[in-house]
């Protein structure tokens, strides 16, 4: 336990180091994209009047100094108040965020419970029509487009099977197709990289001698295969995980769903600066301490990360 | 920038694989209802409900419904009484306008003038934080109340088109005592007005509910929940109204129209918008400043093959600078002449020499805009010109309208906000308006003459000469009045407004019952 304290400590400072960077590099970005201003106003507003709303919303200030403002901000917790929004930023990106922990775990469950058995059964049975047809599918989870394959399901699912509703937020059947579609990468990915690992375990020497004891195949897979095939499973399933929950732009707006995936796109056309600035700061919060539970996992699951 | 990303070919095939599926459900096929609740879907949340905080069309869609204005723009195009029922001239310079009695808020309290003004003034407000609308009602000096019923309006100079502006955006009037009482905040989140349906909730990014106002002066409507759905995507959106989930949506481009129609229980229906779309030139760029290039560059565009290809038919034709619908449109004018010889003539006597003219268009910003950006130029390379289309992004476009530095033309899609040219036209290419590239001795003082007459006669004068100066100009090149189309089910009685209001008054909005 002696190395938890140096190792927590030089977690936190890098993870403190990331938000930093990553707050900066929003910062000038939406600077260098142009002027929110001129898109707030009608055409035809009047220069006085332009100048009006950009002293306003603080714009007519030495980038530098908007800097240091804008940093000093955000050590509060204080991302301005949206320009679009009119509201504190934090406020309104905090409204959109159970939508989106809602979608986002959903599609998360969904892949674990359905990617992970079959990784597994396809690695067991081996070069199988199941496992053909399994790898199959992940492949074109894999690389269909996330709007290609929600505006598939909803032609399919919705409007000609008529079983779910097309869009919208309101019961668990608005939540299936979304999820479904939000899951299929992480679902494709976590499936192809379980078949991979387990089948990597399934050669060591371990697990022949197991069965030359007599271990039943059932114990074999179960008890001494998953665990020691577990390491990479976790670390893909913990980077898929932030980005299901910071990365489901596409997904929001094909099915309309009112999450910090849609608002952070709309603020972007809108120019919103404060509410992109949140958005992009708060998914890099997620994933930053994601990664941190992840290590922490590996530990619990391997002895050999914990003694080094 | 001009290339075709893998992602806009998957977005090609998708809608290839919804046209392509067959068996959309049949049960829908009812052409009357029994539904309480009218469920519209547009292409975006509100952002404001407060009517001096926004003009965005998603916006007034709700704040023209939830408020009314002294006067009310019907879908003819007309003005009809609103909460004034009748307004008159007095001398040169002040409106009566006699307002409606009886009127109650939503939350009971009496309208009286004194909500008049307040709104007045309120817009005219530019301290007022995030106010959008301080530039609409400029012609106004001060607002008088001699008594509950009675709002006089003063303006600066005779101001002919008074009632209009106060039809539209800006005009909304809101309730003085519940605005002070409450500050604009509370306002915003829990709006009170005169209009057929008050506010129930408002769930960002997703749905706004309304209620029927029982008490409404124009009558109830017929229906007893309005819920508005923003659904970003448009495929979605069309899937959406095929199953039955919406009765009504809104932007549907014309090949999703047809898809539409094609199905049973739904049907598309579309105002002629109000206003045109032009491709806007910066006469001051040789060769562009030479009339004669202008003309020629008119000339060299098949309108018709826009309308009919790219459009599939929903559009016209326009014949100059006023749109059809708009006071002093004049109907016996020839549509724009399509000659590509004669074009290739004035291009000889203007001496044109090969110089490149840069037409600039962002991808969607206006419907269609690159597709007839490209068919332009192909148009324009056939008689000669070195055309050449730059795309650019929807923010160097507000950069570049801001700027005035447009390196040649650019799609323009001027609203016609009074249904007058003083509105559209004069407002945009007038001196000192945003798209103020050409100056014109004559057209200048014809224009400044018409907005501060209030003779009509004198005004349609007017803007017949200013046609015949601007068809030898081109201070535009206008090229097409397309439909704006709305999906709904059959069921649906509803006429759609050309400056993208949607009426859902007594008038106007109707179910059809068995």
């Amino acid at each position: 336990m002696r190395g938890l304290l140096p190792f927590l400590a030089s977690r936190l400072f890098r993870a403190a180091v990331a938000l930093w960077l990553v707050s900066t590099v929003v910062f000038i970005v939406m600077r260098l994209s142009g002027d929110p201003v001129p898109l707030l106003l009608p055409p035809d507003a009047p220069r006085s009047e332009i100048f009006r709303v950009r002293a306003e919303l603080g714009l007519d200030r030495p980038l530098p100094v908007q800097y240091v403002v804008f940093l000093g901000h955000v050590l509060r917790g204080d991302f301005g108040h949206s320009i679009h929004f009119r509201q504190p930023a934090f406020r309104v990106v905090l409204g959109y965020l159970p939508a989106t922990f809602e979608l986002g775990l959903t599609a998360f469950a969904l892949a674990l419970l359905v990617a992970v058995p079959i990784g597994v059964v396809s690695a067991v049975r081996r070069n199988t029509p199941i496992d053909h047809a399994a790898m199959g599918l992940a492949l074109v989870g894999q690389s269909a487009p996330t709007f290609f394959i929600g505006i598939l399901l909803i032609l399919i699912v919705s409007l000609n099977l008529g079983l779910l509703p097309t869009s919208g937020r309101e019961s668990w059947r608005h939540l299936v197709l979304p999820a479904l579609t939000l899951g299929a990468f992480a679902m494709a990915s976590i499936a192809r990289l379980t078949r991979s690992a387990v089948l990597e375990v399934l050669r060591a020497d371990y697990i022949r001698t197991a069965r030359a004891k007599g271990v039943s195949e059932a114990l074999v897979v179960t008890k001494h295969t998953l665990k020691n095939a577990a390491v990479p499973i976790v670390t893909i399933t913990g980077l898929q995980f932030g980005t299901l929950l910071g990365g489901a732009v596409v997904t929001e707006t094909v099915f309309a769903w009112p999450g910090i995936g849609r608002l952070a796109i709309q603020s972007i056309y809108n120019r919103d600066y404060p509410i992109v600035q949140c958005t992009v700061f708060l998914s890099a919060v997620l994933f930053i301490v994601i990664n941190f539970c992840v290590d922490l996992v590996y530990g619990l699951l391997d002895p050999r990360v914990r003694a080094s | 920038m001009a290339e075709m990303t893998r992602r806009d070919v998957l977005k090609v095939a998708a809608a290839g694989a919804v046209a392509a599926l067959p068996g959309l459900p049949h049960k829908a096929q009812a052409q009357t209802t029994q539904k309480r609740e009218l469920v519209v879907a547009q292409g975006g949340d509100i952002a404001f409900f407060d009517p001096h905080m926004s003009t965005s069309s998603n916006d007034i869609r709700i704040s023209f419904n939830l408020y009314d204005n002294l006067t009310s723009r019907r879908p003819d195009g007309k003005l009809a009484p609103g909460l004034a029922t009748e307004w008159k001239l007095q001398g040169q310079t002040t409106w009566a306008f006699k307002l409606r009695s009886g009127v109650k808020w939503h939350n009971g309290d009496t309208f009286s003038s004194a909500d008049v003004k307040f709104s007045i003034d309120r817009s005219l407000d530019t301290g007022l934080k995030g106010n959008r609308v301080n530039t609409v009602l400029t012609t106004v000096d001060r607002v008088e109340t001699p008594d509950p019923g009675t709002v006089l309006v003063h303006t600066k100079k005779p101001d002919p088109l008074l009632p209009a502006r106060l039809g539209f955006y800006g005009g909304q009037v809101i309730p003085r005592k519940y605005v002070e009482a409450v500050g604009p905040d509370t306002f915003n989140q829990k709006p009170i007005g005169t209009g057929p349906v008050r506010f129930v909730s408002w769930t960002k990014d997703d749905k706004i509910v309304l209620e029927a106002n029982p008490d409404y002066w124009g009558g109830r409507v017929d229906f007893d929940r309005l819920v508005v759905r923003a659904l970003p995507e448009m495929a979605p959106r069309v899937a959406a109204l095929l199953k039955g989930e919406v009765d009504l949506i809104t932007q549907v481009p014309p090949d999703q129209g047809e898809r539409i129609k094609a199905n049973a229980s739904t049907a598309v229906s579309g105002a002629l918008y109000g206003g045109l779309y032009v491709l806007a030139v910066n006469s001051k760029r040789p060769p562009l400043d030479n009339p004669l290039v202008k003309q020629a560059l008119s000339l060299a565009v098949d309108r018709g093959a826009i309308v009919k290809e790219l459009w599939r038919g929903r559009g016209i034709v326009p014949n100059s600078m006023i749109a059809k619908g708009d006071n002093h449109f004049d109907a016996s004018l020839p549509p724009l002449a399509f000659n590509p010889g004669e074009a290739k003539d004035r291009l000889k006597k203007a001496g044109y020499k090969g110089e490149e003219i840069i037409l600039e268009t962002t991808a969607g910003y206006l419907a269609g805009d690159k597709p007839m950006a490209e068919a332009v130029q192909a148009m324009w390379r056939d008689i000669g010109v070195n055309a050449k289309v730059e795309v650019f992004e929807y923010s160097v476009r507000a950069q570049r309208i801001r700027d005035k530095s447009f390196k040649g033309l650019w799609w323009s899609d001027p609203t016609s906000t009074l249904r007058d040219p003083d509105g559209m036209m004069w407002r945009l290419l007038g001196p000192g308006g945003s798209q103020d590239y050409w100056r014109h001795p004559e057209f200048d003082e014809l224009g400044n003459a018409a907005r501060f007459s209030v003779d009509e006669k004198f005004r349609a004068d007017a803007y017949q000469k200013m046609t015949r100066i601007f068809l030898e100009h081109f201070p535009w090149i206008p090229v097409i009045q397309p439909y704006e189309d709305y999906g709904l089910q059959k069921y649906v009685e509803w006429t759609p407004d050309p400056l993208q209001q949607l009426e859902i008054r007594r008038f106007n909005f109707k179910f059809r019952r068995a």
